[in-house]
This record gives structure tokens, sequence and C-alpha cells, in this order.
């Protein structure tokens, strides 16, 4: 903006002001009115969901999966994306940072005299995908699965071979998850993008038998499986061997 | 200010005027108590001016056209002074002690204080709706252009706040200390911890010490009680001051009628 | 216009004409009061404020002395796989000041990294050297594995893949008669050198352990 646009819109400005109707108590009507609807969204939040109080503090624990609060979801997803050690600097505070003094920023960068939304398209665009990565990021942080459990839909296959294979199936997502599978292998929304393969589609590329000696003899930094009880390999391998 | 004239009532409608012998000259105890408010307000602002400021707040002209956007940041504010009078409350009944107190007194909030469950989940839930409502107000000023000349300041001002509301709401939510309280502060802080240099120290003054100790929580029950509030409240003074000053911009689809132009003196 | 003037001002008092004014003198009453007026105000808030922010970050240059703890005998831990025990890292503040460390006898055929001799048992810290959440031994796959952002880590605590910096911390170990005693955390890098103990999210490799110092209330031993 150069002087003489900013002399035009204060000029112009001045007179919509002139136009214009009292603060008080046009708009503090509609204030008030909004302030009314802010507390009962409060108060039915707050009668329909409580204040939930989780378990006491344990430090000692093992099994606890620590999430931040909805509104830290977005940061959370950052630093489960960016997973390479040399740089998590930049999800822990490198991004947080830049997008802060961007945002500082904004009215020295962006000095146009323009001030419709539709005639930014820049600025428009910029702003609508801001707002739709932070609620994908939002999203994927809400649905990060556990380790120590495994989402997997039932194939129609095995549904179809009645409740004992629908059994064997459950038991054989128990045991993977209790395996640490996930800890270097996808399958479907669950696990680790790596080391090891994506599993999702195991069973199309690998037989039953070659899933179970690779389970036994596998290629390094994979640890064999050939000391896990009977029962709990023959599961895994089922299940495994079921992934098409 | 002129006076306006009388509405044009049918007859019957009008209030006569008293009559000789009703109500001679001697005013009721209802006028006694108008007329003692209204010495109340001339003796202060005799004394202090306010009403000028009052009318320089109040009766500022906000242009045609602007609309329930407009509203997001007086319910920010009110969804703030939600969080200052519950927070208060709260205050009455915790106790920041880790080795157990802390947990317990919220339980005994929870469980055993009249409306202990309802308060606190005032203040829990109106964490999240002042959260939401910064976001949509932020949004709002970025797609009207509200930001630009000669509001940048307000902008920048309004970033601060925006920081200083996620600090409030990451604060906040170590006090119950429950598990998620005691791990998302131990992240937290972690990430403080990973700046280059100063990242160690700055975590170490977080923390207190070099790990989680017996002060850390009433650290973190200052900065979210009485530090961080503060500068809030200062803030949105400030903000409040450049709005009032600048006044509200009007929608950017907002005609301006020329035909105006004339009376721009009155302004 | 400023330049002018700027050069008939002397910036002595006695070619200014300025009554009372010295020979080699500077300072007008003027420039004195208003001196005065930044300076004491300026000592005014310092006092208040310098002695506040001491306090506040005091604690950052106290060190806790070392603690020993008994977890156990020697009997109850294998060489191939771990035991967690509960230590206590802060005392007096309950379940907050505890964490778990897995456990298990030096094994020559696993430990031959030469920082590892003289050991008498691998104690390693369940807090994931990302940022800090507890991780869990998965026995059937021998991984360490993070519930939070994907580190694993192999039986060594060494990163296997996901964010981790550095392999996971460990505490001392000792044996006092038929007892094994763990005492304080120290931090090792991808060769397992041993550092005073850091905090999650600091590498120690190459530039890391000069970018992220050791801080004065880590005590070395």
């Amino acid at each position: 903006m150069n002087q003489r646009e900013k002399e035009e819109y204060l000029h112009d400005y001045a007179i919509m002001k002139s136009q214009g109707k009292p603060f008080f108590p046009y708009a503090v009507a509609k204030d008030a009115v909004m302030a009314c609807v802010v507390m009962a969204v409060i108060i039915t939040l707050s009668l329909v969901f409580g204040d939930e109080l989780g378990s006491k503090v344990n430090a000692a624990t093992t099994s606890y999966d620590a999430r931040p609060d909805w509104y830290f979801f977005f940061l959370f997803d950052i630093l489960r994306i960016i997973r390479t050690p040399s740089i998590i600097q930049l999800a822990t505070i490198g991004i947080p940072t830049l997008c802060m003094i961007l945002l500082f920023l904004l009215p020295f960068y962006d000095r146009g005299p323009e001030r419709r939304p539709e005639r930014r398209p820049l600025a428009t665009t910029a702003g609508i995908v801001t707002i739709c990565l932070m609620a994908y990021l939002t999203y994927q942080g809400a649905h990060a699965g556990t380790p120590d459990a495994l989402e997997f839909a039932t194939p129609k296959a095995v549904i179809e071979n009645g409740p004992a294979a629908v059994e064997k199936w459950n038991e054989g997502r128990l045991a993977i998850a209790q395996s640490g599978c996930e800890a270097c292998h996808t399958i479907g929304d669950n696990g680790n993008p790596g080391p090891g393969p994506n599993l999702t589609h195991i069973a199309s590329r690998l037989p039953e038998t070659a899933i179970a000696r690779t389970l036994v003899n596998p290629t390094q930094p994979m640890p064999s499986y050939k000391n896990l009880p009977a029962k709990k390999f023959n599961a895994i391998v089922d299940f495994l061997s079921q992934l098409k | 200010m002129p006076k306006l004239p009388a509405p044009p009532l049918p007859a019957p409608l009008k209030t006569p005027p008293p009559l000789p012998g009703q109500g001679n000259g001697e005013a009721g105890p209802l006028e006694d108590a108008k007329q003692a408010g209204i010495t109340v307000v001339d003796w202060v602002d005799e004394r202090t001016s306010l009403s000028g400021a009052a009318r320089w707040l109040m009766f500022r002209k906000v242009p045609k056209g602007t609309n329930w956007f407009y509203t997001l940041g007086s319910a920010t504010m009110f969804a703030f002074l939600n969080q200052v009078v519950t927070g208060v409350f709260l205050a009455m009944y915790y106790r920041p002690e880790p080795a157990g107190g802390a947990y317990e007194s919220v339980r005994y909030i929870t469980n055993e204080v009249f409306l202990g469950q309802f308060v606190r989940g005032m203040h829990k839930w109106g964490s999240s709706v002042m959260v939401v409502l910064v976001f949509l107000h932020m949004g709002r000023t970025f797609f009207f252009g509200a930001y630009k000349y000669p509001r940048e300041l307000n902008w920048v001002i309004g970033v601060v706040l925006l920081i200083l509301t996620m600090v409030m709401a990451f604060t906040g939510y170590l006090l119950p200390f429950d598990q998620r309280a005691f791990w998302a502060t131990t992240v937290g802080v972690n990430i403080n911890g990973t700046g280059p240099l100063i990242g160690p120290y700055l975590s170490d003054f977080l923390y207190g010490g070099t790990e989680f100790n017996a002060t850390t929580l009433s650290r973190f029950y200052a900065i979210h009680m009485l530090i961080v509030p503060g500068l809030i409240a200062a803030l949105i003074g400030a903000h409040l001051y450049l709005v009032a000053k600048l006044g509200t911009t009007a929608p950017p689809w907002q005609k301006l009628h020329k035909r105006h132009e004339l009376i721009e003196t009155e302004v | 216009m400023a330049d002018k003037r700027a050069q008939q001002r002397s910036k002595y008092t006695l070619d200014r004409g300025i009554p009372g004014a010295f020979e080699g003198e500077t300072i007008t009453r003027r420039r004195f009061m208003t001196g005065t007026a930044h300076g004491a105000g300026a000592v005014a808030a310092a006092a208040f404020t310098l002695p506040a922010l001491g306090f506040a970050i005091g604690p950052v240059f106290k060190s806790t002395p070392h603690r020993w703890e008994v977890v156990g005998t020697v009997d109850e831990f294998p060489d191939n796989n771990y035991v967690p025990v509960v230590l206590t890292l802060v005392p007096d503040i309950g379940e907050a000041g505890k964490t778990t460390a897995y456990v298990r006898k030096f094994n020559p055929a696993l430990d031959t990294d030469p920082y590892d001799k003289g050991t008498p048992y691998i104690a390693i810290s369940d807090r994931c050297v990302h940022l800090g959440c507890p991780v869990r031994w998965v026995d059937a796959s021998e991984r360490f594995v993070c519930p939070c952002h994907g580190g694993v880590y192999d039986i060594l605590g060494e990163r296997v893949s996901g964010p981790p910096v550095r392999p996971l911390d460990r505490f001392y170990s000792r044996v006092t008669g038929e007892d094994v005693e763990l005492g304080p955390r120290f931090s090792v890098n991808s060769k397992l050198r041993r550092f005073s103990p850091r905090l999650p999210g600091e590498p120690l490799d190459g530039i890391g352990q000069y970018l992220y110092p050791s801080t004065p209330g880590a005590k070395k031993l």
C-alpha cells in the first residue's frame, strides 16, 4: 500500500463509519446474543461430558499411550510424520516457529490494498490450504493407534468360513498386536512405515509356507520368531496368509 | 442532543399530567432512588471524567454491514472471562502437590464439592471453546483482510494472544495430575529441550531442576493462573483500545455511498 | 537545518554561555535530571526484577545427589531378556518421581561394545529418547516400542526405526553382596559411548554433544 492508497482507505473508511450505527446498542446486542450462545455451548458440553479425570499419575507405567488434548493433535501428528532422527528439530520447534513468524509478519509482507477474499486468490488459497492441513493433521493425530492393538476389518472370505474362522482370525490379530510386529511393519492403518515391508497384502506376494519360513528365518534386522509358542506362531501365520 | 418529538399516541394512552393536589411536587421513593443514582454517577464522573471514555468506547459508530462474524472477538473475550471466573473458584479447592494432593484435590472437586463437576467441566470445556473461537476470530480477520493498514499492530497483538491461549491450554492440563497430564507435560518440556544450545537450559527452567520434581507442578500452576492470565488481560486491553481507536472494519464487500461524501466533516 | 544547529551547539556548557558553567563541563542540569530519571528508575525496577528472575532460574544450577537403589537379587535377571523394575528418580513426590528400568545380566555375546565391558547388568531407561514417552519391551520381537511417535529400539536400546536421536538411556549398575543396585542415569551415543544424562530429543553424535550441552544440574559420575 502506498501513501495514496492509505489515504484513500482512511477517507473511505471515515465515510463508511459516519454512515454506520452506534456500537451500543446495535453491535453490543449481537455480541450479547453471541455470548449467550457461547455460554450455552460451554454449559452443554460441561453437562454432557462432565470433567473427565484420568487415572492417577504413574510415571513407571509400561503400558500408557501418551496423547495430548485434541487441540494439540495437529502438532502431535507433525511429530509422527517427521520420523528422520536428524531433522526432528524441524518438527518439534522448526515448523511451529516458522509458522508463528509467518503469522506475526503477515501484515508486513501482505501489503496490497485489496481486502476482498475473492480478489486475493493467493492469500485466500493459502488460508484454505492451512485450514485443510490443520484439519487433516488433527484427524490423523486423533486416530493414531497404539502399537499394542491391531485394528483391521475382518475380510469377507474369513466371515464366509464361519465363526470358527473369525475366531481364529481374531486370535491371530491379537497375537500380532502382542508380538510387536507393528514396530516395523504397516498393517492396514496400523504400525510404522518401515524398516520392514508393508504387510497389508502380504498373502498376495507370499504363500503361507513362505510366511512361516520367513518368521523362523528372517533377514536381518528382523528377529526370529521361532521361540514363540506354537499356538501363537500358527495364529500369526494364519492371519498373515489371509491378508490378500 | 436534540429532543425527539413526542410519539403521536392516542389520547387515552398518554400519561395524564398530575392533577393539582396529587403528588404535590414531592417525589416518591422511586424518584428519590433514581435521583440518588444519578447523583452518585455525577459525583464519580465529576472527579474521573469517565463518561467521556465510556461514550467514546460505546457510542462510536460501526460501519454498516457488520454481521455475526464480527461477534467472534467479543465471544472469545467472553470465553476468557468464563475461564477467569471458574478458574478463580477452582483455585479455592486446588492444591498443587505432586505427591498426591493435586490429584486428590481435583477428585474432591469432582466428587464432593457442590457443583464441582459442573464448574470444572465449564473450565475444561471453556478452554476448548476459547481455542476454537480464537481460531475462528483469526480466520475472520484473515479472510476479510482486516489485518491490513492501519490495523497491523492489532494483528500482531492478536497473534501474541493466540500463542498465550495455547500456552494456557498446555499448562492447564498438567494441573489435574492424571496420566495424560504427566506425560503430555513430559513431552511438552522435552519439545522445548530440542532447541539447540538453549534448549537444555529451557527444559531445566520449566522443570525447576533436571527431572520432574516437587516444584514443577507449582511452577506450572503459577504460570497458568498468574503470569499468563495477567498478560492476556493486559493484551486484551491493548487489543480493544486499538479496535476502538481504529474502528471496526467494514466487510470487504461493503459498498461506499459516494453521495455522503459531502457530510464527511461530521466524522 | 538540524545539522546547522548541531554545529552551532557546542557540547561544553561554557561555550554555550550557560550561567555557572565550568571549564570542560558538558552536563547541563536538564541532562543530569533526565539521566537520573532513567537511571534511578532502571535501578528500582531491576531491584525487584533481578532477584525474582534469579529465584525462578535458581534450580537450574542446583544438582541433586546420586542415589543407588536395590532393585533385586543377582539371580532375578536373565542375560537374554529384560525384567522391568521400578526405580525412584526423585524422592518425596510419590508415583510422579518413579520410572521403569529394563534390566538384564551382561551378556558377552550381545554386549560386544568396548564401552560396556565391566558392566555387571544392563539397565535401560523406559523414557523414549525422542520426547520422553514410556517405551515397552516386547519380548517376542525383541524390540522396545514407543507408543507415541513410532520410535523402535533393538535389544541393546539402539534405534531401529522412527525418530529417536540416540540409543535409549541407561542406568549405572553394581552388585553389592547378592543385591543388584542401580545408580544414576547416563546417556549414550550411537557407539554406546557414555555421556552425562541428557533430556530426550538431544542427539549426541558429532556436533550434537556440543549443541546440547549437559546442564549444570546434571552431576557427572
